[in-house]
């Protein structure tokens, strides 16, 4: 009996969710007379499905071409996402292994500091970041928007990595080293195997905060490299009909899906079991 | 306390119907009022799924279970009123001692002043009565372990105290400390206790009886000693007494054992089994280095000798089997080579295909 | 290819974790540490392996400065008490890692692991992951790979303390064999147990409170104890020691009971001194000279024997009995305490004279 209540609340809850997407992805696909017909679902039954939303997103109608947008997002994604989890990742492999600090300071102040780097709203460091890129000469570029990304991402992946590494035993490290390996070739051959669902988590993480991007975006760049967020902020300013704004926002979720898929499969492999009794 | 009786009680967790495959075959055990029990074996030989029937974790798949006369089988585990000390302490953290060792009780609204006089007796007799304001998440692994025990002890009206492997989490160095506290602190408080190790160790030091179990069912039950004097299969000779009780080859011809070519008196009738395959068993503990030939004294190889502290064990061959014999410190240590072992007749064990004659 | 540590100390704050380590360690030679919990081993061993750094003192391998190698440059291989593999890897991938930079072809280092997990007698798991065997298992692989590369320096930390007393005795034996086979490393191990001691080490070494306080042949060091200290740490179940004194020709025990001074005691000056007795020379029974009555404390089975726990009016006598035998808390007991066998002690612990054997 209280099978059939789980599943029925899991179906329920899985349509709940899917809703919204598959509202968008079917409208995506329809005329504006279909679209004033009120609500249908099934295409070739109830309405005729048309490209002419994507279309007008993909720059084949000469409205808007939302693929350049795309590829400004994936290139700075992937590289915010990539210093991120890689520096972080060893910062917080130092963290949990040695010891570092200043008088009464210590690893877990450090970690605090990081972390304390979240603390203040993105609003108050628009102003400090826009002088700074602009010294630099780094507004409206690629590199400028990776590094103020970065800053933001890297706290969350040194303190999801803090805690993940931690519970990975010590005596793996030593026992490496014992076997030859000098500290870091003990991080990539032993500890590093061992670290795929930490990494994963934190990726995950690192890609979809960076890809959701959108304030940063907007004071920081302007023209040249104009992020899929961005450019879809833009078209809904404008007069764009909604079956096109359907497209573009199943248009740019569409990435983080097919990352989420490659990933998730790192994620549940079971723990450290056999490593110390 | 009330005893715990099995009627023809099995357990299958992929109902399937042969019944050589179950985690426990159908069985009747009556675990006696008051009593201390060992449930011994390696993992997967059912001990666990023993446990859980009695504390209602698991319904059996067939087969009644009693406490007294009372047929609880359908009953929850709440009902049942077992308690229970885990591998891993079970405590509230958030709690002091005193409030983790006087939660059961409050849960069944007893007066404030008989609480805090049960559990200030309590405390003092698992030895945490000095800890008793303190928070039980601040205290040892093995001091966590008692406050389990002492949770189990509080409540004057369970049916059972059952333990589960209670020292797998505890640091070596406590291990000892804390069975012997245990030893103490249940002895004479008449609880019936059922008490689940794979530790032989453990279970020879607690248990007044002890069920040695191998894969789904009881291959011997007895007391300590008639385990060790008498196992009735070599597994349960290999499985207790340090070190393991000898095994040595031998032959059945007109009615007179032989290991290598050489006769010996039993207590066992062999009579049955002319010409056949057997082991004779006995314990390094009764086997006296002599002199000279006489009656059931064989001849051996003495190759190596190890020394164990408060006694040696000379390491001997006999034919192409070793044959061990302990000898207290004080004694002399024989040469290597040629040596006399006396097998006394009435240590002397017949085996055949690893079961008892 | 000696390994010589000179005045070898380690200061942490006010804490003195080590203090004047003098010893050279040979190879081909299998080096016991004994002591208890936090008596230095382990610090000592992780400072071999310079997973630690010394604060006094020097170290030298081989007539050469070892403090300059960092720990992945000094070929020591260690095995804990905690069964620590990769668990990512296999058997064989894990047997493999230590020969990953050692130079040897594919086939070769295949050829090596699988021969080494035979010889830890696990070659029908080389393709399961640690998680997937039992403890003792898990510990075999370690073992494999600790003794794979020949190492300079072998350490092993307890390696046996995480397991059952049957596997341990088992894993004992195979040891003897196993370490044979590292002529050229220097072995050290470090254990709790005296009959592990006893069985695997070529020299003994005594550890308390982070200096070395005896050292010698096992054997040697277990009949010639130099203080009450090393007595009670060679000795297990520990010896009991007791008020004795010497005075107009006769020997008393607790000032209650008198005995003709024993032929090993004569000739030494009147006075109060500490007598020492091993659990397995005292007697349950009340006969000779020298009896004394006691109450159970705790009594346990130890593989064969039976330790029994009193409490005497002289002081807490612990007696080991051969062979099972069940005893309950506060029975009554006559105990039997021959005075030729006792270890005499000075006021202040140091051996005055050994019974001898």
């Amino acid at each position: 009996m209280s099978r059939i209540f789980k599943y029925a609340f899991v179906i329920f809850w899985t349509l709940f969710v899917l809703a919204p997407l598959s509202w968008a992805l079917v409208t995506s696909f329809k005329t504006p007379a279909a679209v004033n017909q009120g609500a249908t679902f099934i295409p070739w039954v109830q309405f005729d499905p048309t490209l002419d939303g994507w279309k007008d997103i993909l720059g084949i109608s000469g409205y808007a071409n939302l693929i350049p947008n795309m590829i400004n997002s994936m290139i700075i994604t992937f590289f915010a996402s990539l210093i991120s989890v890689t520096l972080g990742g060893l910062a917080a492999y130092g963290l949990s292994r040695f010891r570092y600090g200043w008088k009464y300071y210590g690893n877990s102040d450090i970690i605090f500091f990081f972390i304390a780097q979240r603390i203040l709203p993105p609003v108050v460091l628009a102003i400090p970041f826009f002088l700074l890129l602009k010294n630099l000469r780094l507004l409206d570029t690629h590199l400028g928007l990776i590094l103020v990304l970065t800053s933001g991402l890297m706290p969350i992946v040194v303190w999801l990595m803090v805690d993940f590494f931690n519970q990975i035993p010590r005596e793996i490290d030593e026992m490496a080293m014992l076997e030859g390996c000098n500290p870091l070739q003990a991080f990539r051959r032993a500890i590093l195997p061992l670290s795929k669902p930490g990494i994963a988590i934190s990726a995950i993480f690192a890609v979809i905060f960076g890809w959701n991007d959108l304030f940063f975006a907007l004071v920081l760049t302007f023209t040249e490299v104009k992020t899929l967020p961005a450019a879809v902020v833009a078209l809904n300013g404008t007069v764009t009909p909604f079956w096109t704004l359907a497209a573009s926002a199943i248009f740019s979720i569409l990435p983080l899906i097919g990352f989420v898929f490659v990933v998730e499969r790192y994620l549940a492999k079971g723990g450290f079991s056999g490593a110390v009794r | 306390m009330a005893s715990v009786t099995f009627s023809n009680i099995g357990q299958s967790y992929d109902l399937s119907p042969d019944e050589s495959t179950w985690a426990l075959r159908p069985i009747d055990v009556e675990f006696k009022s008051g009593l201390t029990y060992g449930l011994v074996g390696p993992s997967g030989s059912g001990k666990t799924t023993m446990l859980n029937l009695i504390s209602g974790i698991v319904k059996p798949t067939q087969g009644q279970i009693y406490f007294d006369e009372t047929d609880v089988t359908k009953m929850s585990i709440a009902q049942r009123n077992v308690a229970q000390v885990f591998q891993f302490p079970t405590i509230y953290k958030q709690m002091t001692v005193f409030g983790n060792l006087a939660f059961p009780l409050s849960c069944r609204k007893w007066s404030k002043n008989k609480i805090k006089d049960r559990v200030e007796s309590i405390a003092d007799q698992i030895g945490l009565g000095e800890t008793l304001g303190k928070s039980a998440n601040k205290l040892r692994a093995d001091e966590k372990q008692l406050v389990s025990l002492g949770r189990g002890l509080v409540r004057d009206d369970v049916t059972a105290l059952l333990m589960d492997e209670p020292l797998t989490v505890i640091d070596p160095q406590y291990k000892a400390e804390l069975r012997r506290k245990i030893k103490k602190i249940v002895a004479g408080k008449g609880i019936t206790i059922i008490y689940v190790t794979h530790d032989q160790y453990e279970a020879m030091t607690f248990a007044d009886e002890i069920l040695v179990m191998n894969v789904g069912s009881v291959v011997q039950r007895g007391q300590p000693e008639e385990l060790f004097e008498r196992p009735n299969s070599r597994y349960v000779g290999n499985f207790i007494g340090s070190p393991a009780m000898n095994f040595i080859r031998g032959v059945v011809d007109q009615g007179q054992v032989s290991i290598a070519g050489q006769r010996l008196e039993v207590s066992t009738s062999v009579t049955t089994l002319g010409g056949a395959e057997i082991e004779v068993g006995i314990r390094p503990e009764y086997v006296p280095v002599m002199e000279a030939q006489g009656p059931n004294v064989i001849t051996a190889e003495h190759i190596s000798v190890s020394d164990m502290g408060s006694t040696r064990v000379l390491n001997c061959k006999i034919g192409d089997d070793i044959i061990r014999a302990k000898i207290l410190r004080d004694q002399p240590v024989p040469k290597l080579g040629p040596i006399y072992l006396h097998l006394p007749s009435e240590k002397l064990l017949v085996y055949q295909d690893g079961e008892i004659v | 290819m000696s390994l010589e540590l000179k005045d070898l100390g380690i200061t942490d704050g006010t804490d003195m974790i080590l203090e004047g380590i003098t010893y050279t360690f040979e190879p081909g030679r299998v080096y016991v540490l004994m002591g208890r919990t936090l008596s230095g081993k382990t610090s000592l061993m992780r400072t071999i392996a310079g997973l630690l750094d010394f604060t006094d003192g020097d170290m030298y391998f081989n007539g050469e400065d070892f403090d300059v190698l960092p720990t992945w440059k000094r070929s020591t291989s260690m095995v804990y008490q905690q069964f620590i593999n990769y668990p990512n890897r296999t058997v064989l991938g894990n047997v493999l890692f230590p020969l990953l930079r050692s130079g040897l072809s594919k086939a070769e280092a295949k050829a090596k692991a699988l021969e080494m997990i035979d010889k830890v007698g696990l070659s029908s798991f080389a393709d399961r992951k640690p998680g997937q065997l039992s403890g003792g298992q898990q510990q075999r692989v370690a073992i494999a790979r600790a003794l794979i590369r020949n190492s300079n320096i072998l350490l092993l930390d307890e390696p046996l303390m995480n397991l059952d007393y049957k596997l341990r005795e088992q894993l004992r034996e195979d040891f003897r064999e196993l370490f044979t086979t590292s002529k050229d490393s220097v072995t050290i191990y470090a254990t709790t147990e005296p009959a592990e001691a006893l069985l695997v080490g070529d020299e003994l070494l005594v550890m308390h409170e982070g200096r070395i306080i005896q050292s010698g042949v096992p054997a040697e060091v277990f009949e010639n104890p130099n203080s009450v200290t090393v007595a009670q740490i060679v000795n297990e179940p520990p010896m009991s020691v007791l008020t004795a004194e010497i005075s107009n020709g006769t020997f008393s025990i607790g000032h209650r009971m008198k005995s003709q001074i024993p032929a090993h005691l004569v000739g030494l000056p009147d006075g109060d001194y500490q007598a020492g007795f091993r659990a397995s020379e005292l007697t349950i029974g009340s006969e000779g000279d020298m009896k004394e009555e006691g109450e159970v404390d705790v009594a346990e089975v130890a593989g064969s024997e039976t330790l029994i726990y009193l409490n005497t009016p002289t002081g807490y006598t612990i007696v080991q009995e051969e062979g099972i035998h069940q005893y309950i808390s506060g029975d009554k007991l006559g105990i039997t305490i021959p005075p030729e066998r006792a270890f005499l002690f000075d006021l202040s612990g140091n051996l005055v004279v050994a019974p001898g054997n």
